[in-house]
């Protein structure tokens, strides 16, 4: 008897070792390292196509496969992540988007590492609600078990801008949920990106932008093992239609990477609207 | 950590519906000076415009010209695309006096506008 008990206790601290170990590493994917962006409330005009391309490189990361910004079996140092998007404006209030995302981990060769479907939309004319709301809906596909524990994630945003002045401020609270993969029979993780934005002159001005990610809703993680980062950017317009935003992030705990490093590069042009305008009355299309 | 979940999700569900009679009530209520810009022979007119300072504005923007442009202003924080001879009503908040650029971003050589808030 005394042996069974001794052997159901190993089980249970085995048991709860794995789960730990398991909901820990579900809980660093609610930061995507191939896309530190904040999406404002504005969506690509009618019948304008941008192309961009987003890219991280973790400049001092984690030695272990899993840490930090990766939720595969590669370790976070120096590991490049690069993504491809391609973003539609389907009416004045809608956009679609489609993504290739790339990686090249330390060591290893660039490759595929998964794609993902989006829309995104705004709510009436900016300016009539206090707040400017947008919506974002995603599925993600990961090359598993490589890039990511799940095969297929959705996730969900509400977007809450408002200008104040030379100001604006952007907030993504990102909800996840896993579709396909570990972790499917678990509920929506949380995580976060926003955004503060001088607008100061159209070629260069400053921001600051969070990402974070804080396990599930119903089970966050310890702030220890969660990811928050802070980045400091410039941003603007170039010449030709380009955008720029580039930054430095810089992990706040122990579960972030300590230095990631972003350039993002986006251009845009009118290529035709498969729609027709949008009234003034229209809520959502 | 699931305090601060639950908080946040009483406030955003009781908050949300709250901000949005205010904004709907806002905007029946804040009647907004009607003003107008054109766009045609690859430039803005006028190329200054003046607008009162410290309340709401609607401007008309109207696209006279064969090409699509996008409206944009950097400043106010405002983008719209517009097709040949399309017009769409741009709604600002109350400006301070100052002056705000605005431009077509499609083309880089139609010369910046700006509005002139006093």
């Amino acid at each position: 008897m005394h042996l069974r008990l001794d052997q159901l206790r190993r089980f249970a601290w085995a048991l709860s070792l794995a789960l730990t170990l398991t909901f820990a590493v579900r809980a660093r994917a609610q930061v995507n390292p191939w896309e530190f962006e904040v999406y404002s409330y504005a969506t690509e005009g009618r019948g304008t196509l941008e192309l961009e391309t987003d890219n991280a490189v973790v400049a001092k990361g984690h030695r272990l496969a899993g840490e930090g910004t990766t939720a595969g079996v590669f370790p976070s140092q120096g590991m490049w992540f690069n993504q491809y998007e391609a973003d539609y404006g389907l009416t004045d209030r809608i956009e679609a988007a489609a993504y290739l995302m790339m990686a090249a981990p330390r060591d290893h060769n660039y490759q595929y590492a998964g794609s993902a479907l989006r829309l995104r939309g705004r709510l009436l004319d900016p300016g009539v609600l206090p707040v400017d709301l947008g919506w974002y809906t995603e599925i993600e596909f990961h090359k598993s078990p490589q890039f990511d524990d799940a095969r297929a994630e959705l996730e969900l945003r509400p977007i809450i801008e408002k200008d104040l002045g030379s100001f604006s401020f952007v907030a993504d609270p990102i909800f996840e949920k896993v579709l396909q993969g570990e972790g499917r029979q678990a509920g929506f993780e949380f995580g976060y990106a926003a955004g503060a934005y001088y607008r100061g002159t159209r070629r260069l001005s400053p921001g600051v932008e969070f990402y974070g990610g804080a396990g599930l809703i119903d089970s966050p993680d310890p702030i220890r093992e969660q990811q928050h980062y802070i980045f400091p950017v410039i941003w603007g317009q170039l010449p030709f239609g380009i955008e720029y935003s580039i930054g430095a992030g810089f992990g706040l705990t122990h579960g972030s990477d300590p230095v990631v490093i972003k350039l993002n590069f986006a251009f845009e042009h009118f290529v035709g609207a498969l729609f027709g305008p949008t009234g003034p009355s229209k809520r959502f299309f | 950590m699931l305090l601060a979940a639950r908080f946040a999700r009483r406030v955003l569900f009781s908050a949300g519906p709250l901000m949005l009679c205010a904004g709907l009530a806002t905007a029946a209520a804040a009647p907004a000076p009607s003003l107008q810009i054109s766009f045609d022979g690859h430039q803005f007119t006028p190329r200054t415009l003046a607008v009162p300072a410290h309340r709401p504005l609607v401007i008309k923007v109207i696209n006279a010209s064969g090409e699509t442009i996008e409206f944009e202003s950097f400043k106010l924080n405002r983008e719209v695309a517009l097709t040949p001879g399309e017009a769409v009503e741009v709604r600002l908040p109350a400006l301070r006096p100052g002056r705000y650029d605005f431009y077509d971003d499609f083309h880089d050589s139609v010369p910046t506008g700006y509005l002139l808030a006093k």
